[in-house]
């Protein structure tokens, strides 16, 4: 399985943070993304013609999709630990997926403007990712109350890895942790999964 | 001629207790002022100004090592007295006991954790409060003043100590800790006697995200 990545973006480094929970070998193919644009090349246009990272290719197959591309990548665990068999339980996982990918697409964005040069209203993107940050903290909350410490059950999930980096960058567009103390608590706890790795923003404390 | 200004120190809530766990630590601003408060690993908690006396990081970005907390910027430990104890680039040296963090007085009562404002009050014995589990910290964009006229028309009434609501609500008691944040933001931490049960809790979750809901669209109507 080949990433094509770059180490500072956000969504690529979802998916090295599932390869590395599901202990799945990726093979990382870096490209120069930020200030060269490399994604955008023709030679990358040709497998991804929307022009964006991250992008897998196991041999004739090419996703582009992010949630395609983390499932995949879960989907080769040996012990399938992160997508839950019952088909509820899998059901509120993607639900989760979708909220992190799709959603939350707000705070990837509002990172790029702030750090990468790319375009927007970081004022009103930041809004938008602080409210969003609301509903998984608040959805946190209740999950404890009942017992379950993350978003789609008691045992950590594809959609709380894929949840964890828009928190954990978030102070890189100014949007501190201080409101959220569930959502500490449950980062805190993902911090401590086998195979958690880091990228840069996101400090290692040990 | 100096002239001196009374400021009066006053206890303010400023997490629930079960938030911030052994070995971590959360950054708060109370009244403008900003904090970290911490846990250490013998399960002590400290509220100190969010500054590193090196080159001004917040101390909330760095993390909690043992009886220490550490700098995420360079590395600076500080022990539980707010004392540097090491400097990584400079292992060999002694550091001087004048580098410090500023700390405030510290409480724990209620399920919560208060500190004492501002910077450097004479710590007074701070009063007791029964003991209480945490349900949930509710961050309100709207001022002291308006949040606490509305607790009052569902029926709050002052608790024990300032800065505590009483409210009766789905047969339960509630202790509601008011961290003012700002001019524009306000804190409640709401907890609940110990074995109050988990139905009772979900609905005062339902009733708190009802309540910022209200109070918000409230402020931006006026
Ligand atoms: S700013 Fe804290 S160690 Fe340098």
């Amino acid at each position: 399985m080949i990433l094509h990545n770059y180490d500072l973006f956000e969504n690529c480094y979802r998916v090295r943070l599932v390869a590395s929970c599901a202990e799945v070998a990726l093979e990382l193919i870096n490209v120069d993304a930020f200030p060269g644009a490399e994604e955008k090349s023709p030679e990358y246009l040709k497998l991804n013609p929307m022009g964006r990272l991250p992008i897998l290719e196991d041999n004739a197959l090419v996703l582009r999709n992010l949630s395609a591309i983390l499932i995949y990548v879960a989907e080769h665990d040996i012990d399938k630990r992160f997508i839950p068999d019952e088909a509820k339980d899998r059901a509120q996982m993607m639900d989760w997926l979708g909220f992190a990918c799709d959603d939350l697409a707000v705070a990837v964005q509002a990172r790029a403007v702030a750090l990468l040069d790319a375009t927007g209203d970081v004022v009103e993107l930041r809004a938008q990712a602080r409210t969003l940050f609301r509903i998984l903290d608040d959805h946190l909350t209740r999950q404890s109350l009942r017992g379950a410490n993350f978003v789609a059950g008691d045992a950590p999930s594809l959609a709380d890895l894929a949840l964890f980096p828009a928190f954990a960058l978030s102070r890189d567009f100014n949007l501190d942790h201080d409101e959220f103390p569930a959502l500490r608590l449950w980062a805190r706890r993902i911090r401590l999964l086998p195979g958690f790795i880091t990228m840069p923003g996101i400090p290692d404390y040990h | 001629m100096t002239q001196t200004v009374e400021v009066l120190s006053q206890w303010v809530p400023i997490a629930l207790s079960n938030m911030i766990e052994t070995g971590t630590s959360a950054g708060v601003v109370a009244k403008g002022a900003e904090i970290v408060v911490w846990r250490d690993s013998s399960g002590v908690a400290h509220a100190w100004e969010d500054r590193c006396p090196h080159r001004g990081m917040k101390m909330s970005f760095g993390f909690v090592r043992g009886d220490h907390i550490t700098c995420l910027y360079h590395g600076w430990e500080y022990d539980q007295s707010g004392t540097c104890q090491y400097i990584p680039a400079h292992p060999e040296v002694e550091v001087p006991k004048s580098i410090c963090v500023a700390r405030y007085g510290v409480a724990e009562a209620g399920g919560l954790i208060w500190a004492q404002l501002p910077l450097g009050s004479d710590e007074s014995s701070f009063a007791g409060l029964p003991a209480m589990e945490g349900v949930k910290s509710v961050y309100i964009d709207a001022s002291y003043a308006t949040v606490l006229s509305v607790l009052r028309k569902q029926g709050c009434a002052d608790g024990a100590v300032a800065n505590v609501m009483i409210l009766d609500r789905d047969g339960a008691t509630m202790t509601i800790g008011i961290q003012p944040i700002s001019n524009a933001q306000c804190a409640l931490h709401i907890t609940v006697p110990k074995g109050c049960a988990g139905d009772v809790r979900e609905s005062i979750l339902d009733w708190s995200e009802e309540l910022r809901r209200s109070i918000e669209e409230l402020e931006v109507v006026t």
